[in-house]
């Protein structure tokens, strides 16, 4: 153990804010050849010597923009360091909006003006689904207020000139490297090390090879599939038809013809059949990782595609969409961007929890029709992915199998495969069937990966599933594109560009997705337990916040009122202690780590369909793709540091649309409890940023009405004293957060990793502790691998 | 003090009458406007009293009066009657056989019948004046009205002041009002004072600024009540009509120079003859029923307020961009945008320069963008987060309270430590004790009671 744990104490002692912001990553520095020269640019930096500070200490850029006479009509300002605001009440938001999602990332976008920043990765995308240089540069013009900045025009120029040239296509099984710029292949082509990579069918074989592609539009190939499953491509619409265009026409007289008129002809651009000349040469199959790697290292990535309609090879399975399918309007766009020029792209899709990823993810294996395999963080997802394909497509258990410890499935010559990373990933000894099922896995060329939850998983994880499975096209899915450690950024040369991304306010505005009411609802300490906070060190600190009475006051007090108006509750609790505790003192059911598979469906099961229960308790098992359609109120009585993508996939959880509950503002309660004065209140404002960015409002509340009348809990001195002795006797382990396996230390790996960042107490060293006693022998039943705890007897 | 404060000392009409000394009312009540303006400050009650004793030359004995309201409404017939005593309307008197009574002033008396039923002289002589050759319409007076009010509001936020743009009487008003002072240039410059009078709606700055310049008017030579009379006269009369200037004194003249210039009254030139009364002349003596003005210049909408604490304003105004830059970090700058954020430090910032959080929030509410407006609940453009949390962040800083208190430490042993603190426990004083330390706070009330039984405690155990 030497190193490795000594630097997991250091980390341990390490400021608690780190702790708790960052996601355990071990990046080994492999990860950076993966990512271009070009993608460390950043717009900021030719900015920072430019622009001088007003009076007031803000970049003055009224020098470097003159404003256009027609300003009021246009909807946009272009800072020079690269971030763009938007009028959201403009006449042209609607084309704006379009283009720039597709150019930029977005920053905030709350109700009226919105924020966008131009980066290496954006850029990048926009590419990659088909925008040329100058076109972006034009339109930028076009939209803008002021005229723009000359380095974001430099900048814009720099970041695509080389990326989106070139292209990996596999047709008829051979891999080809295919341009539209025969001077970019030629260039690429002196290498040495790409001409070794070159298949030659014969030694005079020198010439590149000339053809001409009869580009077909996306919308046909979308629509393809929808034919074929019997849907009426026309009743889903063409987006720009969605609803809320509807409002542009009386408008129009306000804008700019310029607008227009480029616009269409962007449109227009990308759906048209058009013949393109390009030129390709053809790759040797084994060569494919080193030409990757090389390209990038030259600055021109390429941009893996898959002309799965004229792979021969692969044999075509036979499923289609049923006719009740209805994609809505921004699920349709997100694939016409993947499937752009008729062939797929791989790439990230960025929708809201509740909002249709496994819709969206189901459309795109029925488009594509070729194997495909599932990936998803939990065994419960892997049921529920299953289900989503058999409600929404016509496949049926003969072709989709699952691929867990659990299931009973026979995976061998299946064509839709569902499994977890770990599963994947996993490094123990398997089972022979299992070991055979992966060997058979690993031969296989995969027509499509869909990845479920792409920002959970660790880069490095990522990897290995990527050199262990081979699949054509991959397409990655995820509600929040957000890492507290900002590796984020890998995702783009892993799996690709990320393609669309939704909008949360619109979504929830058109009724897509549950209008939720965010609070913060603020307990006071109580002084005893305010005194005992203060000379506790850090752990039993947040114990002691979370077990804090007038926390567990206002959270019974919630679950009665929302009891009373039939809602059905959620409560988080990243601690396990405090979990256990809310949950034996209101008698409800609880599910965390080491409860079974079973057991936990049994729960569901009984929260969906039972009225008597109405409540359910849960550990941060239920973060991800956890699916309780039913509930509408989520109360979070702890959490994970300052995660702000923890928030977001809690709101998740009830964001999906209930039906009718229109009548009401809100439809959807997500209450954070947090205790005063503590270190709960900096997390929680650090949670709250991604939300407030989409343009949620947290509404802090201080004082609930009525709270008074009830009959709570511990409502006396003494019952709140043997509390917090109670508290106070809990072991160092208790006060921990829950590991889950394949996170934290377990994942890390090493010898020392397991004993990562937990306080060992003696007791529960030893086995003492029944907490985990409880674990160990569950374990052996736990299909997700083993238990972190578990794994540090073993290498003891 | 902060500008608060002053302004609610005079906050409306009757508070401000109150302020004046004896002599000034008793001048006041020699005009018949000041009467009326007055009486209908006055509640309902009031006004129903006074008129009932009207005619009656004599004191009332106060024992009568109180017999006119049924003993349900005691609190009202109190309330009114002490309304008209502190305008000095009614003064008490001692009647014959001891009784206590109240006798209308005489001037009021008089001066009130004058403007009810007419009679007396006119305040202008405007009946003879001729058709003026060139009208001004309502829309060119609130124009001309809202840009001298500007150029003295810019006056007061321009770093380098050139003092062209306002006259020397202003210039002392400001600095009387405490909104300017001289900085070591002697040069004025604006206070936090000046800031946070910026922040008030036009209405209270020309009502706080015209009491300021009044208190002033005493030094120049005129008189305050005739001045006063002037404004209540000026009250009643119709916006977009014209008044003659004939008749009026020469002080009275140079007191309409001022309100010329504030953009009270409007003249085409100082010889013209005529003035016109503008809305802010107008709005001032009826405060309750304020008429706001309507111009297409005055964008009053122009902040943007997200749920994320951005604050967007479409200006290019330095006014407003002081005035907005009060309570906000400025993040960039574009020629016709400011981007900013609302944080806890700059809005702590501003708390920490007197102005509170309602003032704030009264001034984004005030300037909120049309879209906001639009898309709002009704009466609240902003997002309520926001809003909410401006209020949390001026809360928290009254979380401490204090208390007077005498720390007691440096005991010899722990017993005398226990004997103090149990002695202060028992008469309730304690405040904190700690076994430790052996240190003990006492409040500042029990302070003598303790060391009196401190001194007999040592004595008698040595």
């Amino acid at each position: 153990m030497g190193g490795g744990s000594r630097r997991s104490k250091k980390r341990m002692r390490g400021e608690m804010e780190d702790y708790y912001e960052e996601e355990e990553e071990e990046d080994d520095g492999t990860g950076q050849e993966f990512v271009p020269g070009a993608a460390k640019r950043d717009a900021e930096e030719g900015d920072v010597n430019e622009a001088p500070e007003d009076e007031y200490g803000a970049k003055d850029y009224r020098s470097q923009m003159a404003l256009k006479p027609d300003h009021e009509s246009r909807p946009i300002w272009i800072a020079p360091n690269g971030h763009i605001f938007l009028e959201a009440f403009s006449p042209v938001y609607k084309h704006a909006h379009d283009f720039l999602i597709a150019i930029a990332e977005p920053v905030c976008r709350p109700e009226h003006i919105h924020e966008y920043k131009l980066t290496a990765y954006s850029l990048y995308a926009a590419v990659s689904v088909g925008l040329q240089t100058e076109d972006i540069i034009e339109y930028l013009t076009r939209l803008s207020k002021t005229a723009i900045p000359g380095g974001i025009i430099e900048f814009i120029r720099l970041c695509t000139v080389s990326y989106g040239k070139v292209k990996l296509v596999l047709k008829q099984n051979k891999y080809f490297v295919e341009s539209s710029h025969p001077d970019v292949l030629q260039k690429l082509l002196k290498d040495p090390v790409i001409q070794q990579c070159r298949l030659r069918r014969s030694d005079d074989d020198n010439a590149l090879e000339e053809s001409s592609i009869k580009k077909t539009s996306g919308a046909a190939a979308l629509n393809s599939a929808f034919s074929a499953g019997g849907a009426d491509p026309s009743r889903s619409g063409n987006p720009s038809d969605d609803p809320t265009a509807g409002n542009e026409g009386g408008n129009d007289a306000a804008v700019p013809t310029d607008i227009t008129d480029f616009y269409s002809k962007i449109d227009a651009e990308e759906d048209d059949e058009e013949e393109q000349k390009v030129v390709s040469f053809e790759v040797n199959q084994e060569k494919i990782e080193v030409i990757q790697k090389r390209c990038i290292q030259l600055e021109y990535p390429l941009l893996a595609e898959y002309d799965f309609r004229n792979d021969t090879r692969n044999p075509d399975i036979n499923i289609d969409l049923k006719p009740s399918a209805i994609l809505r309007p921004y699920q349709e766009k997100s694939l016409r961007k993947m499937f752009g020029n008729g062939r797929a792209r791989s790439g990230v899709i960025v929708l809201p929890c509740g909002a249709g990823k496994s819709l969206t993810g189901v459309t795109a294996c029925c488009t594509v029709r070729k194997r495909a395999i599932v990936l998803c963080n939990s065994g419960v997802s892997v049921e529920q992915w299953k289900q989503q394909f058999k409600l929404w497509s016509t496949a049926d258990d003969a072709i989709i199998c699952r691929f867990t410890s659990d299931a009973k499935d026979k995976p061998m010559g299946c064509s839709i495969l569902v499994t977890t990373y770990s599963m994947i990933t996993h490094t123990q000894k398997r089972s022979w069937e299992a070991e055979q099922t992966m060997k058979w896995l690993q031969e296989q060329e995969w027509g499509i990966m869909l990845l479920d939850e792409v920002h959970s998983i660790p880069a490095k994880m990522f990897r290995k599933v990527l050199t262990m499975v081979q699949a054509h096209c991959k397409l990655g899915l995820t509600a929040t594109l957000v890492r507290e450690d900002d590796k984020i950024a890998d995702l783009n040369f892993l799996i690709g560009p990320k393609l669309y991304e939704a909008n949360w306010l619109e979504l929830s505005k058109n009724g897509f997705i549950a209008k939720v009411q965010c609070a913060e609802v603020w307990c006071p300490m109580s002084p005893e337990f305010y005194g005992s906070y203060l000379n506790m060190k850090i752990s039993k600190k947040l114990l002691l916040c979370v077990m804090n009475p007038n926390k567990f006051r206002a959270c019974q007090f919630l679950i009665r009122y929302h009891e009373r108006r039939s809602d059905k509750i959620i409560v988080f609790s990243d601690n396990v202690f405090a979990l256990k505790h809310y949950a034996h003192k209101l008698g409800k059911p609880f599910i965390y780590g080491p409860t079974s598979q079973q057991e936990r469906l049994q729960i569901i099961q009984n929260f969906k369909f039972n009225p008597k229960i109405n409540t359910v308790f849960v550990s941060k098992v239920a973060d991800t793709s956890f699916d309780l359609p039913e509930a509408n109120v989520l109360i979070q009585i702890s959490s994970h540091g300052g995660s702000r993508r923890q928030e977001a996939q809690r709101l998740g959880r009830i964001l999906r649309a209930k039906k009718g509950a229109v009548a009401e503002e809100y439809n959807a309660f997500f209450y954070t409890l947090v205790s005063e004065d503590t270190l709960e209140m900096s997390y929680s404002r650090k949670r709250q940023r991604f939300l407030v960015n989409q343009g949620y409002s947290y509404k802090v509340v201080t004082k609930m009405a009525g709270m008074e009348q009830e009959d709570l809990h511990y409502k006396s001195k003494e019952e709140q004293m043997a509390l917090l002795q109670q508290v106070l006797a809990a072991s160092d382990a208790d006060a921990d957060e829950e590991r889950l396996p394949g996170e934290g230390p377990a994942r890390a790996g090493g010898s020392g990793g397991s004993f990562g960042r937990r306080y060992g107490a003696l007791s529960s060293l030893s086995g003492a502790d029944d907490a985990v006693y409880r674990e160990y022998k569950k374990s052996s039943s736990n299909p997700y691998g083993k238990h972190p705890l578990f794994k540090k007897f073993r290498t003891k | 003090m902060g500008i608060l404060q002053h302004f609610a000392e005079c906050k409306s009409l009757v508070d401000y009458l109150k302020t004046l000394s004896n002599h000034v009312v008793d001048d006041l009540f020699g005009y018949p406007a000041a009467c009326l303006a007055i009486f209908r400050e006055l509640p309902k009650l009031a006004q129903n009293y006074v008129l009932r004793i009207l005619y009656v030359e004599q004191a009332i004995p106060q024992a009568v009066i109180s017999t006119w309201v049924s003993k349900a409404h005691v609190k009202e017939h109190s309330e009114a009657a002490e309304a008209i005593s502190t305008l000095r309307v009614w003064k008490e008197v001692t009647m014959q056989g001891g009784l206590a009574g109240w006798m209308l002033d005489h001037k009021f008396r008089h001066n009130l019948k004058v403007a009810l039923l007419g009679g007396g002289k006119q305040w202008t002589k405007s009946t003879n004046l001729d058709q003026d050759s060139k009208p001004r319409t309502v829309k060119d007076l609130d124009l001309y009205a809202l840009e001298r009010w500007e150029a003295m509001l810019h006056f007061l936020t321009e770093k380098q002041q050139k003092s062209d743009t306002v006259s020397k009487d202003t210039i002392m008003t400001l600095t009387h009002a405490g909104l300017m002072e001289q900085d070591e240039n002697n040069a004025p410059s604006i206070t936090n004072e000046g800031f946070q009078f910026l922040l008030l709606d036009t209405a209270s700055q020309v009502w706080y600024f015209i009491v300021k310049y009044l208190e002033t008017v005493e030094q120049r030579g005129l008189s305050t009540a005739e001045c006063l009379a002037f404004l209540f006269s000026l009250s009643f009369a119709t916006l977009g009509r014209d008044y003659g200037t004939e008749g009026f004194e020469d002080n009275m003249q140079q007191f309409m120079q001022h309100l010329r210039e504030f953009g009270l009254i409007y003249q085409r030139t100082r010889k013209a003859g005529r003035f016109y009364p503008t809305r802010l002349a107008l709005n001032l003596a009826s405060r309750n029923n304020k008429i706001s003005l309507d111009t297409e210049k005055h964008k009053t909408g122009f902040i943007v307020v997200e749920t994320n604490y951005r604050l967007y304003a479409y200006t290019d105004s330095d006014l407003q961009l002081a005035l907005v830059g009060m309570f906000t970090d400025f993040l960039f700058r574009f020629p016709n945008l400011v981007v900013g954020v609302i944080t806890r430090d700059s809005i702590r910032q501003a708390l920490r320069s007197g102005i509170s959080a309602e003032q704030i929030i009264s001034f984004l509410k005030m300037h909120a963008h049309y879209e906001m407006i639009k898309t709002a609940h009704i009466n609240n453009p902003l997002p309520p987060t926001v809003v909410d949390q401006i209020r949390l962040w001026e809360m928290e800083r009254n979380r401490l309270t204090f208390t007077d208190s005498v720390l007691y430490n440096q005991f010899l042993s722990h017993r005398d430590y226990e004997v103090v603190r149990d002695y202060a426990q028992e008469t309730g004083v304690l405040l904190h004790g700690s076994d430790q330390k052996r240190t003990i706070v006492v409040k500042g009330s029990g302070h003598d009671d303790v060391k009196r039984f401190w001194k007999r405690h040592s004595k008698n155990s040595s």
